[in-house]
């Protein structure tokens, strides 16, 4: 009964308290933050990389580097955020490995036509319409935005976690907002 | 450019320079990151910049939303799943400094480390109901013996309970803990109170 209510308590606590204990080695604690963030980071790595065949493993490795890395996190309040710059970290690796070199033409590419009529009906809402949108985006277009909109790194980082110039970060970003706002422009 | 000038949310969104007075897409979204300062007059004042910021200002945000709704909408978290992680994981990797004991037998060489102190330290809140216990730290050479350690650990408290109370029964509960189970020299114990928890309610942090 008491254990009972105390695992409860456990599951609601804030981060910094649940976080703090982890750095200490309390695997109960970790298996909290295991529960709360796997669903953020799950859809974090798919938008990241458009597709679902890795994400459990990318997801998977993110928490085996947090559990070793947890002692040094400044601040564990912040875990939420500390989380997801390492799954972001373990997707990037991935995208790297399989292609080495972005391709600088997208820079100038234009995404695919709009997606079927039936489709579109489907994603009336805001939101929708922006992961449809996002589906879209050729693929290092796709990864600034969800590196800088979601990850909300700065023009710098994004360049260096992709191994491009910071210039080449910034125009694929342009690109691929400038698609962004065609595509819910035309849902408004 | 165009020159719908009565129906102006008509008019078709441009965001070349031509349609941006001559500004790129990526100027203007540096100028949204600043906060539009310091104001530039030729952006404020351009009707084309002025729809694009606003059409960049709509998209912005909409990432942590999307992620959100992603997450609120993808499969449970499995117990296989946290089962299969904590699998993987290396369970002494917290065990810190190994903290000898004097007492029983010279020829033996009993120790404790800090990570199971740090247990002992937490499993007093099971004495406390309506308190947790986050991090803890151990300071002073806790490996020599008799030297003074101060320990200092964080807390939450369930809305409603009384701060004074709680804290002073966590610290007698660790206190004795401590004596029982160790040999350390415990000269204080700090508690700082980190949060109050409503029950029923998770608060989490901002990203």
């Amino acid at each position: 009964m008491v254990r009972e209510g105390f695992r409860g308590e456990l599951e609601r606590a804030d981060d910094g308290i649940v976080a703090g204990r982890a750095m200490d080695g309390d695997v109960a604690a970790f298996a909290v933050l295991v529960r709360r963030y796997t669903p953020m980071m799950r859809a974090y790595t798919q938008r990241m990389l458009n597709a679902s065949a890795e994400v459990d493993d990318i997801v998977q490795e993110a928490f085996v580097t947090a559990w070793q890395r947890l002692p040094e996190i400044e601040e564990p309040a912040r875990v939420k955020s500390w989380l997801m710059r390492i799954v972001s970290r373990k997707a990037v690796d991935r995208i790297r490995a399989r292609r080495p070199v972005v391709d600088i033409d997208e820079i100038d590419q234009a995404a695919p036509e709009s997606s079927s009529p039936a489709r579109r009906a489907e994603t009336r809402a805001g939101i929708a319409a922006l992961g449809a949108a996002l589906g879209e985006l050729p693929d290092a277009q796709r990864e600034c935005w969800v590196l800088r909109e979601i990850g909300g790194y700065s023009y710098d980082e994004i360049a260096e976690e992709l191994g491009v110039p910071t210039a080449t970060a910034r125009g694929l970003l342009a690109r691929a907002r400038k698609y962004m706002i065609v595509r819910m422009e035309e849902w408004r | 450019m165009t020159d719908d000038r009565e129906t102006p949310e008509l008019r078709r969104l441009g965001l070349e320079p031509t349609d941006l007075d001559g500004h790129t897409l990526e100027e203007l979204s540096d100028y949204l990151d600043s906060g539009r300062s310091p104001a530039d007059p030729s952006i404020d004042g351009s009707p084309g910049c002025l729809l694009a910021l606003d059409a960049l200002d709509r998209l912005r945000g909409l990432g942590g939303q999307l992620i959100d709704a992603d997450a609120a909408n993808g499969p449970e978290v499995e117990a296989s799943w946290v089962d299969s992680i904590l699998s993987g994981i290396a369970l002494d990797a917290r065990a810190g400094r190994r903290i000898p004991f004097l007492s029983g037998d010279p020829t033996e060489d009993l120790g404790i480390t800090e990570g199971a102190v740090r247990g002992l330290i937490r499993a007093a809140e099971t004495e406390v109901p309506g308190l947790l216990v986050g991090r803890c730290r151990l300071d002073g050479d806790v490996a020599e013996p008799g030297a003074p350690i101060h320990i200092t650990l964080e807390a939450s408290i369930r809305y409603g309970e009384s701060i004074p109370r709680l804290t002073d029964l966590l610290r007698a509960e660790v206190a004795q803990r401590l004596s029982v189970h160790t040999e350390l020299n415990v000269v204080g114990i700090d508690i700082a109170v980190r949060g109050l928890q409503e029950p029923g309610s998770q608060k989490e942090e901002g990203r």
